[in-house]
């Protein structure tokens, strides 16, 4: 297991590489750059920006000097459009916003998405099945965009319970309805696929196997049925979240919670070419860490893939 | 047979199934009596309604399923049992073995954990005490090894072991009765037998009665005393195999019987029986076997036989064909 581990994130590596290289040329390769503007600069001023920047040397040298960077101090390299800031301190400053809210809509996402799963298959083909399937199905098709707007609409305009944006330290009620917007379809699509699955492995023989013994129906459940239940949605989840986090631009727009999602629209913006590249190695690096995780919960799960690690 | 009560009794059991396109008549007013210690074969082809009869007896048919008749254990009811009370039968007084050791096991819990919760939860056992019966049944059933397996997982086993590890699981209550619902069909033919001795062996010492599920006659001879021929969901025959194998009183016992490998003569054809199984979307209002019979006459078709005993033998046959007529 743990020689996994490490083979694992030793093919990291040379991924991370190619992703860096790629980027960093597609990026130099559009039209303009961080320092182009409708106006232009009197040459004799950009020579001077391009030089505190490094990027008079040839390509090939700058993304060496990336890279190198990189691997020797963890540094992604100055900010082109933001003055006196390095991409590490916007990451530092965005990136654990981002990972709450992230978080606690994962969170909101399992704990609400699986346990609504699991009783939709018990209770099946009743109401509160179909009641389920059909407000799984109904916010499945309701986009975040759409979400969030009601949600401030009804919270914050109507009722007053809760602030309609900012993030203020990510005390509870700045981080409530941003992970809400964000999991709800998620969540139905837990839901869905929860049932689902919970259908299926009820109808498997070893089930039956359990009630032959003689056991109750909550310890067939919780023991025999739910770790195999849960195996598609943890597939599912994997992605998912990489998704969630890196999906967030609306949120940090409609909800001003400055996460990283603002700094990739403005880093988009102004051209800014490091800290797109820094949040693409993040996003990419983010999620190999992740697919790790849950590869080693999924063979923790199913001692046939254990077997083959 | 033994005049003490018996301790399963199953009276005009029917079974039917609503599905998309009309009812299935699964089984058909079967009834049948099991003593303390009996070996009872139920024998048929392949959806002659053999594992829908076991399924019955300990509640666990499809939900679309629905059931007449009794089945009276120790003078109760399990078809008419709430869930509470039939769970506590259920492998602590009648245990099931499946067809299918492959998918009868939880794939994502060790085999100790599958034996141990069924005397943790009727014994009260605690892990360590479930632990060792497990052991104990392990070593009862020759399961190699067996310490050093109980944290293994299904997976890792062949199947026969599996089966071994499925036999084990029914054995860990001593249970009065044990459902064998074709044990060996899934197995390689050398493993079948080493089954069928096993489960002869415990049988022997436990003095469980079983009821041996099976559409291979060849099975039965050598292990159970009686034998219940059952097409189309209704029983055709039901007698002491002995007398069974010897003056079969049906023509379809007849037929399984020709289907049978003959060990003494191998190179002999078998003979199978012509014809498809009957449609079962109505109860039989006659012989359901009549369209493939050598033997039917016009009213084979018209009439429904009783199963009725002949020449003043142990056995019954549903047959409307004197015993003499037969081919
Ligand atoms: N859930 C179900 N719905 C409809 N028909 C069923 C269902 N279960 C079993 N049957 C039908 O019942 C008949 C008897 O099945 P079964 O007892 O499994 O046969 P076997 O003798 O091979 O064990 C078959 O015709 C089968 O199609
Ligand atoms: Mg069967």
């Amino acid at each position: 297991m743990l020689n996994y581990t490490l083979r694992r994130l030793l093919a990291v590596v040379p991924t991370l590489l190619l992703l860096i290289v790629v980027s960093f040329y597609l990026m130099r390769l559009a039209p303009g750059g961080p320092f182009t503007s409708e106006r232009p600069l009197p040459p004799a001023v950009m020579q001077n920006v391009l030089e505190r920047y490094g990027m008079d040397e040839p390509l090939h040298v700058q993304l060496w000097t990336y890279i190198k960077n990189i691997v020797c101090c963890f540094d992604f390299g100055p900010s082109f459009s933001q003055k006196d800031r390095s991409v590490n301190d916007v990451i530092a400053q965005g990136f654990p916003v981002t990972l709450t809210y992230g978080f606690w809509s994962a969170v909101f996402v399992l704990v609400c998405g699986v346990p609504l799963g699991i009783i939709a298959a018990l209770r099946h083909n009743s109401f509160w099945d179909y009641t389920m399937t059909g407000l799984a199905i109904f916010s499945q098709i309701f986009p975040n965009f759409v979400l969030a707007p009601i949600m401030v609409l009804l919270f914050t305009l109507s009722w007053g319970l809760l602030p309609g944006g900012g993030w203020n330290g990510g005390q509870w009620q700045y981080v409530i309805m941003p992970a809400v917007a964000l999991g709800t379809s998620y969540m139905a699509g837990v839901a869905r696929l929860t049932r689902g699955s919970m259908l299926e492995v009820l109808n498997a023989p070893y089930i039956r196997t359990a009630r032959a013994k003689g056991l109750p129906e909550r310890t067939i459940i919780l023991r025999h049925a739910l770790k195999p239940a849960l195996l598609p949605t943890l597939t599912y989840m994997g992605p998912v979240f990489v998704y969630m986090i890196t999906g967030s631009v609306f949120i940090d727009i409609f909800f001003s919670t400055g996460g990283i999602g603002q700094d990739f629209i403005d880093g988009a913006y102004a051209r800014d070419y490091s800290i797109l590249l820094g949040l693409a190695v993040l996003y990419a690096m983010l999620t190999f860490v992740l697919t790790l995780l849950l590869d080693l919960l999924y063979a923790w799960i199913d001692p046939k893939v254990r077997s083959q690690l | 047979m033994t005049g003490a009560d018996p301790i399963l009794s199953v009276k005009n059991l029917s079974i039917r199934f609503r599905t998309g396109d009309g009812m299935v008549y699964a089984v058909n007013d079967v009834s049948f009596d099991m003593h303390a210690g009996q070996r009872l074969a139920i024998v048929g082809e392949s959806g002659s309604g053999k594992s829908q009869i076991a399924l019955s007896i300990l509640g666990l048919l499809a939900r679309n399923a629905e059931v007449e008749g009794a089945a009276l254990w120790k003078g109760r009811d399990l078809l008419a049992m709430p869930a509470a009370e039939i769970n506590k039968i259920r492998a602590r007084e009648i245990a099931m073995i499946f067809q299918d050791p492959m998918s009868a096991l939880n794939p994502y819990m060790t085999i100790e954990r599958q034996l141990s919760e069924v005397v943790e939860l009727h014994e009260g056992m605690s892990r360590s005490q479930g632990r060792a019966r497990a052991l104990e049944v392990m070593d009862a059933v020759k399961i190699p090894d067996a310490r050093a397996r109980l944290r293994a997982y299904p997976h890792e086993f062949s199947g026969g072991m599996r089966q071994r590890i499925v036999i084990a699981m029914a054995l860990m209550c001593r249970p009065a009765l044990i459902l064998a619902d074709e044990p060996t069909t899934a197995l390689d033919v050398t493993v079948q037998a080493q089954i069928m001795e096993l489960l002869a062996e415990v049988q022997q010492a436990m003095g469980t009665a079983i009821v041996l599920i099976t559409h291979d006659l060849g099975v039965v001879a050598g292990f159970c005393e009686d034998t219940l021929v059952l097409y189309g969901g209704r029983v055709m025959e039901t007698a002491p195999t002995r007398a069974l194998f010897r003056a079969p009183g049906h023509p379809y016992t007849r037929g399984l019987l020709r289907a049978v490998p003959n060990i003494n003569d191998p190179s002999a054809t078998l003979a199978a029986i012509p014809g498809s199984p009957p449609n079962q979307t109505h109860p039989p209002r006659a012989c359901p076997f009549a369209p493939r019979c050598e033997d039917a006459v016009t009213a084979c078709f018209e009439t429904l036989p009783m199963l009725e005993p002949h020449a003043g033998t142990a056995s019954r046959r549903a047959c409307l064909r004197p015993v003499e007529a037969l081919t």
